[in-house]
This record gives C-alpha cells, structure tokens and sequence, in this order.
C-alpha cells in the first residue's frame, strides 16, 4: 500500500531531514511514528500528501510512484487520502458542516451525496449535535473531531494525522487515538505521528521511531 | 465537471461579494467610470460621424461633358456614376439649365447675350459621401471619371475633404488609444480587487488544495467574482453614458438651433450596449485570471 525506498529527503541549504528511508506498509495496517520534535515525521508525511517532493528515491502510494506525479496529478492523489492536523486546520467562518463538507465539495460530490456523508462523518465522531455550531465556539477535543471528519468523510484509502493529540489532555487523546484504531480496523491504513509515549505504549501497534532522518522498528 | 460545482463556485463567488456591499459597489463604480470615458467618446465620435454625414452635399465633384456627347452616352456614364462607391446622388445639368443658373448666380445676361452662342457645357454633378472612402481613392476616382470619353474636363475640391477625415482618423486613433489603455486599468483594478480577495481567503485556498482541491477548482469562484463584477460595471458604465448623452442634448439642441436645423444625440446601440457589458465582463475575468494565476504559480508551484 505504501512504500518508502531509499528515499531521501533534503531542503537547499539545509541538514538531511529523512535518509535512505525504507519503509512498508500494508493496506489496512496502523502505525505509529514517533521521534523528537525536529526527527522527521511531519516531513515523512508531506511526502505522502505530496506538500513536500522527495530528493531521491521511490516512494509508492496504492501502486502509484509519488515520485512520478505530475502537478496536475497531485488534486488526485490528495482525494485518496484523508489528514489531520496538529492545529485543525479549520475553517473559522465555516460551521462544522460546511468545513467538513469541504472534502466533499472539493471532489465534486452532489449536495445529496454529500449531506449524507457530512451526517454520517459527523456522526462517527460523536458531533451530531453540534453541526451548526462555529470552530471557535467548540473546545480542542471537539475541533480536532471536526478534523478528523473532515479527513474520513470521504472514505480515504489512508489516514494520516500528524500530532492529533499534541495540544490535548490525555483524556481526550485516549478518545481521539482509539477513533484512528476504530478507522484501521474498518480497513483504513493509518499513519500517525506522535511523541505520545503514553498512547504509544497503550496501542500496541506497529511503532517506528524516526530520529535524526533515521527509521528503526520499536519492539 | 458537473453543473453544481460550477453552481458552487458560482454561490461562493455571491456569497463573497454580498459580504462586503460597499467593496463590491466601489470596484464596480471604479470599472464603471473607467469604461464609461472612452465608451462616450466612442459615442461622441459616431455623433460627430453622423453629423459629418449631413454636409455630404459639400463634397460635390462637377464632369463637364463635351458638346457632342450623346444623351444615350450620357445616361450610361450617369448610371456607371451612381454604381460607384460613395457616390450619394448624380444629377444631370443641360447646357440651358447651365445657362440659367450663371445668369442668376453671376447676373452677367449682357455679357452672355453678347456672345449669340451658350458657351457653357452640360455637367454630371457628382454627390459624394466624404467620410466613404479615403481622400486617395476619391481623387483616383475622379481621375478615372475624367479620362471618361464624353468629360471635357472635371472639378472637384476634396482637401477639405482630406482635412475632414484626417481629424476624424485622429480622433478616432486617439480614442482606441485611450481605450486601450483604459481597458488595461480596468484589468488591473479588478486583479487588484481580486488579489485583496485572495488574501483573505488565504486559509480556504491552503486547506482546499490539502485536501485535493484542483487549481481549476480554487480559481473558478474568483473568475466568477471578476466576471460578475465586470457584467455589474459594463451595465452600469451604459447607464453613465446614457445620463450624459441625456444631459448634453440639451445645450446640443440649442447650438443646433443658432444654426437653425437640429441634431438629436443617438446614445449606445442596444446591440453595442450589450457588447459593452460583454467586453467589460471579459475584462472583469481577465483581470481575476491574471490575480489568480499568479497567485498559484507562486503558492503551488
């Protein structure tokens, strides 16, 4: 499902971030990346949204060569693929609805279609209720869960999130990691960025710890 | 792509708009004026034209036929003359009719009388469009028209004729120019407006292309801002054009009536109203396309 080989990752001017990564996942699989700040793991998953081009190397997503990718491929590429934030990324002149119908404007679902699904999103993550409401007006844990709306509304092939629980307390990051489980065990490949060793240690799934641009299996 | 993402597009370019009334309405009363000046003169240039017209009767070209011209000849070099281009009316003045109108006009009937004979020639008075065609071609014209078997010779005086349209090609030069130019400043005053529109929104257009938003896809709302604010400002620099028009026939009619005849303003065509607005909504998508397309470039490259 999703390949790093040799890839190697560096900006002008600048250290290595990522080095001779090789990585596998397979479809359906969840893992967890951790490392210290600066380690690589937010570079690690701009390659896979394509923000961020790798230097050398092959990266493959679904049998597609990310490396390969035109410009005018990337929209596409992007729609298989649902990603949350750190910090939201929302829309704060949009109420919940409309910035998780976003993603579904985006892909050029009909208003039908697409009422169903935002309900249907909004009802994964527990926030029905709160459809009309403003970003501002809901706490951390509610905004991410908008996020994290936003990103499966359209059933993606891959999840990635990239410190969902960096601003949360342990509770709440406890709600918002087992959501990401719930994903993978209905058959969506996970990725998640995290330095929550807590969480980590509570999962029990396949964990990588990048450090240095680096990638080692943790036991 | 389907008809409601573009239908999209469309309600999120209104929604837009309608958020900030006063910015829309200023950036359409700037496009507005910007096109009402060289639209008017456009105006006031084709008034001028149809006035011109009027005194065509000015540009007369006189053919004195020889002595011994038949009438059938005669007729067949009249109809040749009024098949020509730019060519209003032909009329036929006979040695007698000659005659009498110089005896009236120059009041020599003695002198006349002395001679026993009329020694003045029958003519073609040729009516001649002067804005129809170029001075050049009417003076090759008239060459043409004299080395006519039955012309004796010809008369004609067209500089005035020259002078007239080189201030008419002038003017008309002189207002393309300037709605050249003036056209580039409504492109530019919509990209500006567009641009400001794009800052804001700064934070859409990122989390849309996160989550796969194509360029066509984040361009359209802003090319439908442009196109409907430039639709907004043609209407309404018709409207401004069709106000002064309305204001000046007043003091026109006057002027016209110190020369005794009249002279009514003709506004915008419908149909070059329309062209307006379309030209204008051009320019209105345009100045969005060149905002926007710089803006990705920059952003996504």
């Amino acid at each position: 499902m999703i390949e790093f080989i040799n890839v190697h990752k560096h900006y002008p001017g600048r250290r290595h971030v990522l080095r001779e990564l090789n990585l596998r996942l397979e479809k359906g699989e969840m893992v967890l990346i951790t490392g210290p700040s600066g380690a690589g793991k937010s570079t690690l998953l701009k390659l896979l949204t394509r923000l961020e081009a790798v230097s050398s190397g092959t990266l493959l997503v679904g049998g597609v060569d990310l490396t390969r990718l035109r410009r005018s491929q990337i929209p596409a590429h992007r729609r298989r693929v649902g990603v949350v934030f750190q910090d939201h990324k929302l829309l704060l002149d949009r109420n919940v609805y409309d910035n998780v119908a976003l993603t579904l404007q985006v892909a050029g679902f009909s208003a039908r279609q697409l009422d169903n699904r935002v309900r249907a999103a909004l009802d994964k993550v527990g926030l029905s209720e709160h459809w009309r409401e403003f970003p501002e007006t809901l706490s951390g844990g509610e905004q991410q869960r908008v996020g994290i709306a936003r990103a499966i509304v359209h059933t993606p092939e891959i999840l990635l999130a990239d410190e969902p629980t960096g601003n949360l307390d342990p509770a709440l990051s406890t709600e918002i990691l087992d959501m990401f489980r719930d994903f993978y065990r209905h058959g969506t490949t996970v990725l998640v960025a995290t330095h929550d060793q807590q969480q980590v240690e509570r999962l029990q799934v396949r964990t990588l710890h990048l450090d240095q641009g680096s990638l080692r299996e943790s036991s | 792509m389907s008809l409601h993402i573009r239908l999209h597009a469309l309600e999120n370019a209104k929604n837009t708009l309608l958020a900030q009334p006063i910015a829309t309405l200023l950036t359409v009363l700037a496009l507005a004026v910007v096109l009402a000046l060289p639209v008017g003169l456009f105006t006031a240039l084709a008034n001028l034209q149809q006035l011109l017209a009027r005194w065509h009767d000015q540009a007369q070209i006189s053919l004195y036929l020889r002595d011994d011209a038949s009438p059938q000849a005669i007729a067949k070099l009249r109809m040749q003359l009024e098949q020509s281009p730019g060519v209003v009316a032909v009329h036929f003045v006979d040695k007698q009719k000659a005659l009498a109108d110089f005896q009236h006009y120059a009041g020599m009937m003695a002198a006349i009388h002395t001679l026993g004979t009329n020694p003045l020639p029958a003519s073609l008075i040729v009516v001649l469009n002067p804005l129809a065609q170029s001075s050049r071609e009417l003076d090759r014209q008239v060459q043409q028209w004299s080395h006519e078997a039955i012309v004796q010779s010809a008369q004609s005086d067209l500089k005035w004729v020259a002078r007239l349209q080189a201030i008419v090609a002038l003017g008309t030069r002189a207002v393309y120019l300037l709605g050249a130019l003036l056209a580039i400043g409504a492109v530019l005053v919509m990209g500006n407006t567009i641009r400001l529109h794009i800052e804001q929104r700064r934070d859409e257009i990122e989390i849309s292309a996160l989550v796969g938003a194509t360029r066509t896809f984040i361009r359209r709302p802003f090319l439908y801002q442009g196109l409907i604010q430039g639709l907004l400002a043609g209407a309404l620099a018709w409207i401004i054009v069709a106000i002064s028009f309305g204001l000046l026939q007043g003091p026109v009619n006057h002027l016209a009536s110190l020369y005794g005849t009249t002279f009514p303003l003709q506004g915008l065509h419908v149909e070059d109203g329309i062209l307006l607005i379309l030209i204008s909504a051009l320019l209105g998508w345009l100045g969005s396309r060149l905002a926007v397309g710089r803006y990705l470039n920059n952003t996504f490259s």
